[in-house]
């Protein structure tokens, strides 16, 4: 009895030790930036610390509340959220169906889903602006050489049409990962589910509607949590692809925060906004792991 | 079953396969055409003439290019190493030690890893420029493990789970101490899942943005995708030299996700679908 209470407590004391690099990483990189730019955010202060901080209140959320980039910023983040999402999760459902039937050339299929996941997005946007480029851009050589259109379109020129752009380069990239999750949900569900089905003479969409779709919700529910926590913090894509133009029409929120902070270098005002994002994402979290906990 | 079906199902895969890979192709063709062939009307679709001449240039005119991909390795193996040793001792102590707390700790691991990178930016860049970690290489790596680690440790607990649990038993009757076990019993056991995680944070790694972009201000330091991005400038734009630099940075993430396909498909799925 007592050799084994000397072992417990040296498990207890060898494991803490295992998981204490992680927590000081993770309370240096990840904890303690979120709580100084709430401090930041009610401050006012200078970045190298030579004007010392000076509590201020709401001052930057009041004022964040009167700045219509700021809306207009967490606007087009939102819309491009609620619109790459649910195309992002047709596909993905499409994708992952495909992937789970038997064909020749599946080595060459599951490339073809990871390889737009792999690719930087940052690199990525680079390669469809210059697609989108309006003088000699490969979308505009198609769409005039099939008659498509009748004259040159400005992809990321327009306010609408930029806003769309993006979303395709978005969901181009991102289906693939919504595939991937939906895929190995897919692959859990009991063959001889199918089988029994097939008896009561189901039809092939009634299979879906009546198995599948019911035994995939918690791995759509996962998927459409995590890409909405990316979508809405969107930030290289804008960057690279449009720098949030034209007009601000799709800047989105962490490429506004980013503006502030570090090209209008308004350290605490930038953190009022960072603040609100991470209100937004951490809430949709915690949903999430509400959501998993539910499932097991 | 008869053909149609078939038929509509090899043409869905063709298309989503012509669909994947067609802005690589573009990317690339563009890359292999001289100055005048990118800046033509109509559109030349195959190069004419087909030349390396960008790729030449690239090695001799602007070896920064070069530089950012190294920078982005120098980073991306860094922080690979330290994730996977870090994270793996917390990964074998939450799911095999049967330590109190690890359910919750667990959680919390869980869920600062979906604090968004731009809310840490205000902060990390002041603390790094205070601490002179600014610029460094080891900044960097620091903030990239602190922002995959949570990953690495999930990742990892949840192979080690899968590990019977006799095994350490047995060593512990031999006299054997915790970090003879890990190292010597359970890391050679768990290599699929190390090869596996360790892949994808590599990608993680090398694809990560906001955080490289702040952290690394001065221009030798940049990694590829910040440094391409930030290449053009003002009033020009390059194509040629840009689709050629991209086409060299995303060799090495596309040629890792051909390679191992089935351990990075494995490592991004586990555990999100059961």
């Amino acid at each position: 009895m007592n050799a084994f209470n000397t072992l417990e407590r040296r498990t207890q004391f060898v494991g803490i030790g295992f998981v204490t690099p992680t927590f000081l990483v993770i309370a240096l990189i990840l904890v303690y930036p979120v709580v100084q730019s709430i401090v930041l955010s009610v401050g006012q202060s200078s970045v190298d610390g030579f004007e010392p901080y000076q509590f201020v209140g709401l001052e930057h959320y009041a004022a964040l509340m009167e700045d219509d980039r700021f809306w207009r910023s967490l606007s087009v983040t939102l819309i491009f959220t609620a619109i790459s999402i649910p195309l992002e999760l047709m596909i993905g459902v499409g994708l992952a169906l495909l992937m789970n039937e038997s064909f020749h050339g599946k080595g060459l299929a599951r490339l073809a889903v990871l390889f737009p996941w792999a690719l930087p997005t940052a690199l990525n946007a680079l390669i469809w602006r210059w697609m989108y480029n309006a003088d000699y851009g490969l979308f505009n050589a198609i769409g005039l050489e099939s008659g498509l259109v009748s004259e040159p379109v400005n992809w990321l020129g327009d306010e609408t049409l930029a806003m769309a752009s993006m979303v395709i380069v978005s969901v181009w990239k991102t289906s693939s990962f919504m595939a991937l999750i939906i895929l190995a949900g897919l692959q859990s569900i009991p063959r001889d589910l199918y089988e029994a089905g097939r008896m009561d003479g189901m039809s092939r969409w009634q299979e879906f509607r009546e198995i599948t779709l019911p035994l995939l919700k918690g791995s759509i529910m996962v998927a459409l949590i995590i890409r909405s926590m990316d979508a809405l913090r969107t930030f290289e894509l804008p960057f690279s692809l449009t720098d949030g133009g034209p007009d601000s029409a799709t800047e989105t929120l962490s490429l506004y925060a980013y503006k502030v902070i570090f090209e209008f270098v308004e350290f605490n005002a930038g953190s009022a906004i960072v603040v609100v994002q991470f209100a937004v994402i951490f809430s949709l979290s915690l949903l999430y792991i509400f959501t998993l906990r539910n499932k097991d | 079953m008869s053909n149609r079906p078939r038929i509509i199902l090899y043409s869905l895969v063709g298309l989503s396969v012509v669909i994947s890979f067609f802005p690589i192709v573009w990317l690339v063709l563009t890359s292999l055409k001289n100055t005048a062939g990118i800046y033509s009307w109509p559109v030349q679709y195959w190069p004419d003439p087909l030349t390396f001449q960008n790729y030449w240039s690239i090695f001799t005119e602007t070896p920064e290019l070069l530089r950012y991909v190294l920078n982005s390795f120098i980073v991306g193996v860094g922080c690979t190493i330290l994730t996977l040793s870090v994270g793996g001792l917390a990964g074998y102590a939450l799911s095999r030690l049967r330590m109190r707390f690890a359910g919750v700790m667990m959680v919390i691991i869980l869920s600062v890893s979906m604090f968004p990178p731009i809310a840490l930016l205000p902060a990390l860049f002041q603390t790094f420029l205070n601490l002179g970690l600014l610029n460094s290489f080891t900044g960097l790596i620091l903030a990239h493990t602190g922002l995959f680690l949570p990953y690495t440790v999930w990742m990892l607990a949840s192979y080690f789970r899968t590990l019977p649990v006799e095994i350490e038993e047995a060593a512990r009757l031999d006299g054997m101490g915790f970090l003879r076990i890990f190292f010597s019993i359970i890391l050679p056991l768990s290599w699929p899942g190390f090869v596996a995680t360790g892949l994808i944070v590599f990608i993680f790694s090398w694809n990560e943005f906001p955080l490289s972009l702040v952290l690394m201000t001065q221009d030798a330091m940049r990694t590829a995708p910040v440094g391409i991005s930030l290449y053009p400038g003002e009033f020009a734009f390059p194509w040629e030299t840009i689709s050629t630099a991209t086409v060299i940075a995303i060799i090495p993430v596309l040629v890792i996700t051909a390679i191992f396909q089935k351990q990075i498909l494995g490592g991004l799925t586990a555990g999100s679908g059961k």
